[in-house]
C-alpha cells in the first residue's frame, strides 16, 4: 500500500490545527468556569446547574476531538520518523521506540495520561475537590504541548527560559481563545434568558472575561515576544523566511482580533448598564456577541496558522 | 457558524499547507566541513541548531574507497552528535549525517574532509 499519505505536509498541519484547538477548548472551558463562570454565579447569587455543565460539556466535546486528532497526530509522526507503514508503525519498532525514546513520544503519553485523569474528574464533577483536580490535568494537558514543538528542542541554556515561555504561551492562548467559545454561548444563551439575576450574572461574566482576556493578552504579548526572539531573532528572519511570513500573518490576526477585544472592553462592556434597568436584549450584549464570534473566527485562523509554524524550520536558523 | 465561514476557513487552512518543508541545520563539525587535517581524527563530531533524538539519529563515515571507517555507534548528548573512527590513512573523507530534532523534523546531509595533503 502507497503510505505517502502520511509525508503530507497538508495533513499534519490540519491536525496539529484540530488537536491545538480542541485542547484549547477544553482547557479554555474549564479556566473559563474556575475564573469566570462560577465566581459570576456566585456574585450574582444564582445556582445555575446548567451553567456549570455548559463547561464540563464543552470541555468533554473538546477532549473527545483532542484525543483522537492527538492519536492520528502521534501516528503520522511516527510514520514519518521511522519511514515505516502504518501497521509497522504500530509496534515496538515504530510507536514503541517513539515512545519510549523521544521527548515527543514521551511528552504525548504524559499528556494522555492527563486526558485520562481529566474525564475521570470531568464524570466525577460535582465533587468539588475533582472540579479543580479536572483544571489542573487540563493545564498539563495544554502544557505538555511546549515539549512536543521546537520550544522542546531549544539547546540549553536558553532551553528552559523557552519551554517555561511557550507554557505561558499556550496556557494564555487557551484562556483567551477557549474561553471565547464559552463567552460566545454565555452571550447567545442570554438572549433568551430575560431574568434580572440571569442578567446579572451575564454582566459580571463579561467584565469578569475581559479582565481575564487582559491578563491573557498580556501573558501572550510577553511570551510571544520570548519565543520570536529565540525562533525568529531578527527582522531579516522575520519578512525572509517562510516561518517568519507565516509568524507575520499570525501576528496580523492577533492585531485584529484584540481591535475587536479592545472595542469590546472599552466601548460595549462600559454600555452593559445597570442590570436593573431590565432592557429586555441590550445593544451592547448583541454587539458583544457579534464581536465575540469575529473574534472566535480569527482565533481558528491563528489555530491554522499554528499547525503549520510547528513542521516549520525556525528562521532564526534559516534566515543566515 | 455560517457555512461560509466554515469554507473560507478550510481554504485559508489548506493555502498553509502548500510546499511547507523543515530543514534541520548543521551548526559545525570537528574535523569542520571541507577543511584538511594533518592526521586522521579518532571521531567526528556534529553540533546542531537543535536538540536531537537518539533512537533516530546516526552518523556514517567512508573513505576514499567507499569503505565504512566509523564504528557504528553514533552517540547523541543534546544537540552534539559523536562516532569514533577506525584508524585510517590519507584522503578524502565523506561524512553522511541523518537527524530527528526533538520538534520531530528528519533531515540529512553530507560534508567532506581532507587528512593529509
Amino acid at each position: 500500500m502507497d503510505w505517502a499519505w502520511a509525508d503530507s505536509d497538508a495533513l499534519l498541519i490540519a491536525i496539529r490545527a484540530l488537536h491545538f484547538a480542541a485542547t484549547a477548548v477544553t482547557a479554555g472551558a474549564l479556566i473559563f468556569r474556575a475564573v469566570v463562570a462560577d465566581p459570576a454565579a456566585r456574585h450574582a447569587g444564582l445556582a445555575i446547574a446548567s451553567r456549570v455543565s455548559s463547561s464540563r460539556r464543552l470541555a468533554m466535546i473538546g477532549l473527545a476531538v483532542a484525543v483522537p486528532s492527538g492519536v492520528v497526530w502521534v501516528l503520522l509522526v511516527t510514520m514519518r520518523m521511522s519511514g515505516l507503514s502504518l501497521g509497522d508503525a504500530l509496534g515496538a519498532d515504530g510507536l514503541g521506540t517513539v515512545i519510549g525514546e523521544t521527548q515527543f513520544g514521551q511528552a504525548s503519553a504524559v499528556r494522555l495520561l492527563c486526558c485520562l485523569i481529566l474525564a475521570a474528574c470531568l464524570v466525577f464533577d460535582r465533587v468539588a475537590l475533582l472540579r479543580w483536580g479536572a483544571l489542573l490535568a487540563a493545564l498539563g494537558f495544554v502544557a505538555g504541548l511546549a515539549w512536543t514543538g521546537h520550544a522542546g528542542s531549544t539547546p540549553d541554556p536558553l532551553g528552559e527560559v523557552h519551554l517555561a515561555a511557550d507554557v505561558l504561551h499556550l496556557i494564555a492562548a487557551s484562556a483567551w481563545i477557549g474561553g471565547l467559545f464559552q463567552l460566545a454561548e454565555m452571550l447567545i444563551t442570554g438572549r433568551r434568558q430575560q431574568a434580572l439575576t440571569w442578567r446579572g450574572y451575564q454582566f459580571d461574566g463579561i467584565r469578569r472575561f475581559s479582565t481575564l482576556g487582559m491578563v491573557g493578552v498580556a501573558t501572550l504579548t510577553l511570551s510571544g515576544l520570548v519565543n520570536s526572539w529565540l525562533l525568529v531573532g531578527s527582522w531579516r528572519g522575520l519578512v525572509g523566511t517562510d516561518y517568519g511570513l507565516l509568524l507575520s500573518a499570525k501576528l496580523v490576526l492577533f492585531a485584529v482580533m484584540l481591535a475587536f477585544a479592545a472595542i469590546n472592553k472599552l466601548w460595549w462592556t462600559p454600555r452593559l448598564g445597570s442590570v436593573a434597568q431590565g432592557e429586555p436584549e441590550p445593544t451592547a450584549v448583541r454587539r458583544l456577541a457579534r464581536n465575540t464570534m469575529i473574534e472566535l473566527a480569527l482565533g481558528l485562523m491563528i489555530f491554522a496558522i499554528v499547525g503549520a509554524l510547528g513542521i516549520q524550520h525556525p528562521a532564526i536558523h534559516m534566515a543566515h | 457558524m455560517p457555512r461560509s465561514f466554515l469554507f473560507a476557513l478550510m481554504a485559508f487552512a489548506l493555502g498553509l499547507a502548500t510546499e511547507v518543508q523543515a530543514h534541520a541545520t548543521l551548526d559545525h563539525a570537528e574535523p569542520r566541513v571541507g577543511n584538511t587535517v594533518a592526521a586522521a581524527p579518532h571521531e567526528v563530531t556534529l553540533w546542531f541548531t537543535q536538540k536531537l533524538e537518539a533512537a533516530f539519529s546516526s552518523i556514517t563515515v567512508t573513505n576514499a574507497a567507499g569503505e565504512r571507517v566509523d564504528s557504528g555507534k553514533t552517540r547523541v548528548s543534546g544537540s552534539q552528535m559523536s562516532v569514533t573512527l577506525k584508524a585510517g590513512g590519507a584522503g578524502t573523507y565523506r561524512v553522511n549525517w541523518r537527524v530527528l530534532s526533538v520538534d520531530t523534523h528528519t533531515t540529512e546531509g553530507n560534508f567532506n574532509f581532507q587528512v593529509g595533503h
